[in-house]
């Protein structure tokens, strides 16, 4: 029962978050929630709902409680990958009702209905408080009010459960000092590894049930607490709970632990490290001799690409950069790439896009995420970039790891977004990403092929068969 | 020659007060200087200033008639044009006034020609007579100055007449009082007949008065395009605006008053912490009236397409052809609109409207200062890097959907016919700039 919850692990979010939502829900209109639950699960307490007029209260709860627990399992097992797991995560925002939701959620799975009527109705009345405070976010316009912001939440606000490391990654990620998708990914990662490394189970359990709801959740839940989760770190940690849900209950702690290091290592190295090195010098072979690259403000990976063509396969090439006016990240790359004698143009905003992208042959862009209908998820600006390439018929480039490649759909780039915390004071507002359609990209470049962004749906089903 | 007062920096309005001072040609110097380092930028205040200039040229220059006027007045055009070619509006006022000139001589000439045989007799032109109202010039008698290039003077301004007769006087709403009509564009395409005969005075001053009303004219742009404000957004309406000029801000708050809606308000992202005083008169409007604004610290703008029911431009310039020189990353929005099919409305006075064709492409793009993001302190960016960073820009036809002028709304069909009603073919003919024009410029090497 417990390996099931753990098996679709990027769902833990949406499930506790819708938590707070249903149990003022089921305390508020008893008669309501209880016949849903019971139509869905059939499960206990029958008869419950006409009776329960009178004070039989706290066996009710006790009822609903199960009730509850059983539904969110139903509903979550048939959908997997199904609710979108940054976003939603985001959205519900608080650190305070995730975390407690969370251990809510814990602690009938360890110590079953012990008082488990007091404790959800606990968790409703804070899960009903947490909803009010959102106020404070009225300086997002009501429009974008959907869309999720990432918050430097005081260490103290955090579940005790929370691993230092992973203290210090959330506080990172909220304020963008980690900020690419692949670089909180891999420090994601790196930090569970060390919260694994310092995890014992406790008596009485075995790891693979204990560990997820336990221990990882709580970590997670901060860390998209402070930042909305991006799809690289939503897939990893999907394919993190499997793994623990995959060990063995015989398999003693330490080798249990280590098998798991091994197997994050793996994934580092196989997923990130490789990826970016295969896609390096895939991308850097599309570059000629003479060819003017325009590039948009600073990725890691476009930029290894240009050193990659530059240095390792010695071609001579000038670079356009665009620049985000409010970022100004595309200076730290002009700067690397004239210190190793590239030639560089800089323009700081897209005044005479057009006559930039003219000049240019090809537009290599860095992806922040691929959507299966092929669209990109990249810095905002990217797209209006993209247009304009596609308007002049320029080859456009996107490199992009398989991680980064979600499930999910997006048409346009409001759908999934993140507003940027910084400048979101008053009436100013700022998004981060945008979503390209997929028709202004030429090549989706990853690690496993070069090919139309169209076809992107069916390397993610490839990546599915091989795991 | 530029005289800076106390180390105040050279305005519009400095510029203008100190006119009645100076001696023509040093103002005219003084203005050029000024346009070439861009410290009266922005075409309408280098329309009002060419406006200004070109008055004093007509009123304090010696000229005894009007090829010599319309030469002076060329002369300085083509001086200020080649100054800052980028403000087109200054051609276009330029030829605003050598239009006005021709067409008052040519009343002139058709009176003094028709008159000649019979002083005493009323002029048969109707629309000479309505607009010229002391055509008294009989005491000098006609002598041609230049051998006439056409047929003979009387059969000449015959045909002159009829044209007249014919022709609706109402077709320059612009240049007001002054009716004239499309038929004498011809005439006046060849050189003035009877210089001596016109009286320098009258048409001096009739001259001054037609420029008075082109400058009365620029002022009023604002006014009068806001009326059109309630007819293209609608309630509940998401309008894009970009650095919003004050065309723009007048219009929006025209709307606000009777719709409430959402502007999104993209400003130019050096300003972006001065931006609430910049725009402090509009944000108060918008919100005394309900409607909102959302200051959008966003470069590329396609993001919020989805969102946004129409993009409202502020024009530097259209031309003929419909395209429209706008604010630089003005393009990129329009080009994201077009690609989401949303409206894109271009507002902008008439004066703005030009007659030029030539060198008016897609490359056309107005360099300027690079410190605008790169700072000059930055050593290892100013001396490796190529730092650009474009003022205006060209934005295709093909990505406006309607424009918006004193006149009222047009298609891109009907730029040519207001273009025809506005200038005269030969001045539109006439090459102001000189020689070919420096496109690039202002970059760090």
């Amino acid at each position: 029962m417990s390996t099931a919850t753990s098996d679709p692990p990027a769902e833990a979010k949406p499930q506790t978050s819708e938590k707070p939502e249903n149990t003022p829900a089921n305390i508020a209109a008893p008669p309501n929630g209880d016949s849903q639950t019971k139509g869905e699960n059939g499960a206990p307490a029958p008869a419950a709902a006409p009776k329960l007029t009178n004070a039989q209260l706290k066996a009710k709860a006790k009822a609903d409680k199960q009730a509850r627990r059983a539904q969110a399992k139903v509903s979550k097992d048939p959908a997997p990958g199904g609710a979108p797991a940054p976003v939603s995560a985001g959205q519900s925002g608080h650190p305070a009702t995730e975390s407690k939701g969370n251990k809510a959620k814990g602690k009938p799975d360890g110590a079953p209905p012990a008082g488990s009527g007091a404790t959800g109705r606990a968790t409703g009345a804070r899960g009903s408080v947490s909803i009010i405070p959102p106020k404070p976010e009225s300086s997002i316009p009501e429009c974008f009010s959907h869309l999720s912001m990432a918050k430097r939440l005081p260490i103290t606000q955090a579940d005790k459960d929370v691993h230092p490391t992973v203290l210090t990654l959330g506080q990172q990620m909220a304020t963008f000092a980690i900020d690419e998708s692949i670089t909180r990914l891999k420090a994601t990662l790196l930090a569970f590894k060390k919260v694994i490394d310092s995890y014992t189970t406790p008596p009485g359990n075995t790891l693979a049930r204990h560990l997820t709801p336990h221990v990882l959740n709580p970590q997670i839940e901060y860390l998209s607490a402070c930042r909305p989760m991006c799809f690289s770190m939503g897939n990893a940690i999907r394919w993190l709970k499997l793994q623990v849900s995959k060990i063995d209950p015989d398999v003693p702690d330490v080798d249990a632990k280590k098998q798991l290091c091994a197997s994050i290592d793996a994934f580092i190295q196989e997923r990130i490290n490789f990826a970016d090195v295969v896609i390096t010098q895939k991308a850097a072979d599309c570059i000629q001799n003479d060819d003017v690259i325009l590039v948009y403000g600073r990725n890691t990976l476009v930029q290894r690409t240009l050193l990659h063509a530059h240095l390792v396969d010695g071609k001579k090439f000038d670079v356009i950069i665009i620049d985000d006016p409010y970022e100004r990240q595309g200076q730290v790359l002009a700067k690397t790439l004239t210190a190793e004698g590239v030639k560089v143009s800089y323009s700081g905003d897209f005044g005479a896009l057009q006559y930039q992208v003219k000049l240019a042959d090809r537009i290599i862009l860095g992806a922040e995420g691929m959507f299966s209908n092929g669209a990109l998820y990249g810095r905002c600006g990217t797209s209006d970039l993209a247009l304009a390439a596609k308007d002049f018929g320029k080859q456009v480039y996107a490199l992009c790891e398989t991680i980064n490649i979600t499930e999910r759909v997006s048409t346009d780039s409001l759908t999934y977004n993140e507003i940027d915390p910084e400048r979101c004071s008053g009436s100013s507002f700022r998004l981060l990403y945008d979503t390209t359609p997929s028709h202004c990209l030429s090549t989706v470049v990853t690690e496993i092929s070069s090919a139309q962004p169209t076809s992107v749906s069916y390397l993610l089903r490839k990546l599915e068969d091989s795991n | 020659m530029a005289t800076q007062k106390g180390g105040y920096t050279p305005s519009l309005e400095k510029f203008l007060d100190s006119l009645k001072s100076r001696p023509v040609q040093a103002s005219v110097e003084l203005l050029i200087s000024l346009l070439k380092r861009r410290q009266i930028k922005g075409s309408e205040a280098c329309a009002t200033a060419t406006a200004h200039i070109l008055l004093q040229v007509v009123a304090r220059d010696k000229w005894t008639n009007v090829d010599q006027l319309l030469g002076r007045i060329q002369l300085v055009g083509r001086k200020l044009v080649t100054a800052q070619p980028h403000e087109l509006a200054t051609g276009n006022i330029v030829r605003r006034v050598l239009g006005l000139i021709r067409d008052e001589a040519s009343e002139e000439r058709n009176d003094a020609t028709t008159d000649s045989p019979r002083p005493a007799s009323p002029s048969p032109s109707p629309s000479a007579s309505a607009s010229v109202p002391a055509p008294s010039h009989a005491s000098s008698p006609p002598k041609p100055a230049r051998p006439p290039t056409l047929a003979s003077i009387g059969s000449f301004a015959r045909t002159q007449s009829m044209f007249n007769l014919l022709s609706d006087p109402n077709l320059f709403p612009p240049t007001g009082s002054n009716a004239s009509t499309p038929g004498q564009v011809s005439g006046a395409s060849t050189p003035i007949l009877n210089p001596q005969a016109t009286n320098v005075s009258a048409l001096r001053s009739e001259v001054i008065d037609g420029i008075q009303e082109i400058m009365d004219e620029i002022k009023m742009v604002d006014e009068q395009v806001q009326t059109y404000a309630d007819i293209f957004i609608h309630p509940g309406d998401y309008i894009l605006v970009y650095q919003p000029s004050r065309t723009v801000q007048k219009f929006l708050t025209r709307a606000a008053l009777k719709r409430k809606f959402t502007v999104f308000l993209a400003i130019d992202p050096s300003s972006a912490t001065s931006s609430e005083a910049l725009y402090a008169s509009l944000l108060k409007s918008m919100a005394s009236n309900g409607s909102s604004v959302i200051t959008v610290l966003n470069a590329g703008l396609m993001a919020y397409m989805s969102r946004v029911d129409k993009v409202i431009l502020g024009a530097r310039a259209i031309t003929a052809q419909g395209g429209v020189i706008v604010d630089s990353g003005g393009a990129a929005i329009a080009r994201a609109a077009r690609e989401r099919r949303r409206t894109v409305i271009v507002l902008g006075g008439v004066y703005k409207l030009s007659p030029e064709s030539k060198l008016l492409s897609e490359s056309r793009v107005e360099w300027g200062d690079p410190s605008k993001y790169v700072s000059f302190a930055d050593g290892s960016l100013v001396s490796h890097v190529r730092v650009k960073n474009a003022v205006s820009e060209f934005l295709p036809a093909d990505q406006v959907d309607t424009y918006i002028t004193n006149l009222g709304a047009h298609a891109q069909e009907n730029l040519h016919t207001i273009i025809a009603d506005h200038y005269k073919e030969e001045d539109i003919n006439f090459d102001l700039y000189g020689k070919a024009q420096r496109i690039s410029g202002g970059e760090i090497e």
